[in-house]
């Protein structure tokens, strides 16, 4: 599968829509979280906060609590998706950045089932034919 | 789900959809707006279900006989505000937008880079936030605005020039985005995003709305910071020049099928037109919504801005609210701004970084 | 034999029926003019007068939280609106409401310009609108814009637990019956602490008592906080004057400092 840098198109993608907001959140992020530090973690579902702006996943990861950063819940509901869809103790792979703040704390690139499939929707599991 | 086949099926939908029907703009009500001819060769706006030759679209009746305009609805498009420079025509055809189409869902799938600012963020695809898994406003337009006839915000006034340079100033003076809460984005702060307006304006995701009509009130919610804007109907008189609001205060009447919903009293600081480094408008600025129904699934959505602190003349916009599905479940922003600290701390935690590392320095020679 | 003594009896016993139905909420005898469905006009915009906002128990007018503020911002007394006087808390949940007292200044999630939550956002000192439409009724609160849905059909669960709550709503009679669960745990009563779970449901009942108040009452229902269910009642108020309409308190901003203060670049 390829990837390609789509920063400058994803912020024109953006202007195109008229988001400006958007492509702020967006720069906003790399503020929190350290793009030096990527990480890939695996751990067992404690709780999906399914909040706005952001919804948080609350994994135990090696025995310590950490909360991952996710998307808005809100699309999701309207397609049917509940606080009971992921099961409590689900075990989840994150690809992600961590927090610049020094606490257990991450932004979840990919999220990705045991199985290797991706979280909710979209996207192809990294070495998956795109 | 895989996502080509989610955009393509997205495209072939749309395309069926679009070529299928007529003309919206020759359907559209609305008083004194002009009905534009279609330009040669530039193919039809296809944005209303009615059949060619039917009569205009009568919406069935609230309970106090205001037309419905009631529902969820998305003005999620595709059709950027201004049109872009090396476009002079108004329509696209039904070929070139697909690749307009299919070029941003390309950019909203592609895959970022692992080490890149772009890749700090969590996917919008894989919460079905990106614009191809949303209810789009079809239609053919290259650009939102409609007038000026070029497609583009008017000229500035001078004044307005003067105006952002004086702001970008105090925005210097006021440190870094990061230094402080109050030097962040509105958006960021969760105190109103630009959507809400009014006019409302296309956000990047769940640009959603529910419209709710009462006895003499129209409600439009934006789901983002659940802004609820109640437009009275009992044709009050003009509002109290000293308060002002981030939403102004509105006032609307029906005018046939066409609900007209004039607002004032802004206080400026969610400013309409503003970027590419101009300042938007003052709170000076009138604002003229036209929420006109045009089919069983369509509300013609069109605006007209007038601020002669900020622009020459008027301009107008046209978009859709396309019928989409709700809920709109809480959209608590502030109560959960986790960003916010995090950023703040982030920004912190940096700089101490770098200051020990320049005592580092200091200390070892 | 009917007899005069028993035709007074009977007006006497109907007299007093009627007296006692005109004293029970919802059942005042006024019947509201009707919307174009058919149903109470509930719309307008409503306001409660009483000092529940501070406690909703019987309380005294006591010192405010700032001595340089004095009169202009202390605690008004009240009556409390607790049917029976006082909230029947288990003895944890008691246990947490005085931690909560205690340590209110921090912890009201008011001062945060959090969402109210219910019923708090139903006695605030600010006004609220009813908007109401056979399919949704909305109540759009000026304290902080915090907005409530209530499906009027096509009933449902909460799809994620919620501050304002998801509201199941239907007519009974003159009544609108609100029933209201996946709360968050994370909304307060009144600012003197009192408190729920996570578990909480919220029965309400709207009745128009006159042509511009509403009776308003409320069930509260969580076993984990409390040792039963208990009511609060109040009247509620039209905003009568021309041209009334919520005014913006888009109050984020007067918190920020409170919330992100300590988080500010110190300038040297």
């Amino acid at each position: 599968m390829t990837r390609r840098t789509a920063l400058i198109a994803f912020i024109v993608v953006v202007a195109l829509a008229g988001a400006g907001s958007v492509a702020r959140a967006h720069h906003a992020f790399a503020a929190e979280f350290d793009v030096n530090k990527p990480i890939k973690f695996e751990g067992k579902l404690i709780k999906w906060d399914m909040v706005n702006p952001h919804s948080w996943f609350h994994l135990e990861i090696k025995g310590e609590k950490w909360m991952i950063e996710g998307g808005s819940p809100n699309q999701l509901i309207r397609q049917g998706v509940t606080s009971k869809t992921v099961p409590i103790g689900t075990t989840l792979i994150v690809e992600g950045y961590l927090a610049k703040d020094g606490t257990n704390k991450a932004v979840g690139r990919n999220f990705i089932l045991a199985d290797g499939s991706r979280l909710f929707l979209g996207g192809s599991a990294p070495g998956q034919p795109k | 789900m895989r996502r080509i086949s989610a955009g393509a099926l997205a495209i072939a939908v749309a395309m069926m959809w679009l070529t299928a029907n007529t003309n919206a703009d020759q359907q559209a009500a609305g008083a004194g707006t002009a009905k534009p001819a279609p330009r040669q060769g530039s193919g039809q706006a296809a944005a209303s279900t009615a059949k060619p030759g039917a009569k205009p679209y009568k919406a069935p009746r609230t309970p106090d006989g205001q037309p419905d305009l009631g529902g969820f609805w998305s003005n999620a498009t595709y059709t950027p505000l201004e049109r872009a420079q090396n476009v002079n025509k108004e329509y696209y055809t039904p070929e070139e937008f697909k690749k307009v189409m299919q070029d941003a869902q390309t950019r909203d799938e592609g895959q970022t880079t692992p080490g890149t600012t772009a890749d700090v963020h969590y996917d919008f695809t894989q919460f079905g936030l990106d614009k191809s898994q949303h209810t789009i406003a079809q239609n053919l337009r290259t650009s939102q605005i409609i007038d000026p006839p070029d497609g583009r915000l008017p000229p500035q006034v001078p004044a307005a020039a003067a105006r952002a340079q004086a702001a970008a100033a105090e925005r210097k003076q006021q440190g870094g985005q990061y230094d402080r809460v109050q030097n962040m984005p509105n958006g960021s702060r969760c105190i109103i995003m630009g959507g809400a307006g009014p006019p409302l304006r296309d956000a990047g995701y769940n640009s959603t709305y529910h419209i709710v009509q009462g006895q003499g009130n129209v409600m439009v919610l934006t789901e983002m910071i659940h802004d609820a804007r109640i437009i009275p109907l009992d044709n009050r008189p003009a509002p109290p020049a000293g308060l002002k609001q981030w939403v102004g205060m509105s006032r609307g009447r029906w005018e046939g099928e066409t609900l007209v919903v004039e607002t004032t009293n802004f206080n400026g600081r969610n400013p309409v037109g503003g970027g590419r480094g101009g300042g938007g408008s003052t709170d000076a600025v009138k604002v003229t919504e036209r929420f006109t129904r045009i089919s069983d699934d369509q509300i013609e959505y069109k605006y007209t801005v007038e601020d002669p602190n900020t622009w020459t003349r008027p301009w107008t916009a046209l978009n859709y609210l396309q019928k989409t599905n709700g809920p709109i479940f809480e959209f608590a922003c502030h109560e959960t701004n986790i960003g916010v600290s995090g950023i703040l701390a982030g920004a912190r935690a940096d700089e101490k970084r770098a200051a020990e590392a320049a005592a580092a320095k200091t200390g070892s020679r | 034999m009917i007899t005069k003594r028993w035709f007074v009896g009977g007006a006497v016993l109907a007299g007093a029926l009627f007296l006692l139905a005109a004293s029970v909420p919802g059942q005042t005898g006024y019947k509201a003019p009707r919307t174009g469905d058919g149903k109470p006009n509930l719309n307008g915009i409503w306001q409660a007068m009483t000092s529940a906002h501070w406690d909703v128990e019987a309380h005294p007018a006591a010192p405010g939280p700032m001595w340089e503020l004095g009169a202009q911002f202390a605690i008004q007394g009240g009556a409390g609106i607790v049917e029976g006087g006082q909230i029947p808390y288990t003895p944890d949940g008691l246990k947490k409401k005085q931690e909560n007292f205690a340590n209110r200044m921090k912890l009201d999630p008011e001062i945060k310009c959090y969402l109210p939550g219910v019923p708090r956002a139903m006695y605030m000192p600010y006004p609220f609108q009813i908007v109401q439409n056979p399919k949704y009724i909305m109540i759009v609160h000026e304290f902080a814009g915090a907005v409530r849905t209530i499906y009027m059909d096509n009933h449902t669960d909460a799809p994620a637990p919620s501050w304002m709550g998801w509201s199941n709503g239907k007519w009974e009679g003159e009544s609108l019956v609100v029933d209201t669960k996946g709360y968050l745990d994370t909304t307060w009563f009144d600012r003197a602490g009192n408190h729920h779970s996570d578990e909480l449901q919220t029965i309400e009942r709207f009745s128009a008592r006159s042509p511009d108040t509403l009776n308003y009452e409320v069930t509260i229902n969580d076993p984990k906080t409390f040792t039963r269910t208990w009511k609060m009642s109040l009247p509620l108020y039209r905003r009568v004057e021309p041209n009334a309409q919520l005014t913006e308190y888009r109050c984020v901003e007067f918190s920020e400092e409170m919330l992100y203060g300590h988080l500010k670049k110190k300038t040297s």
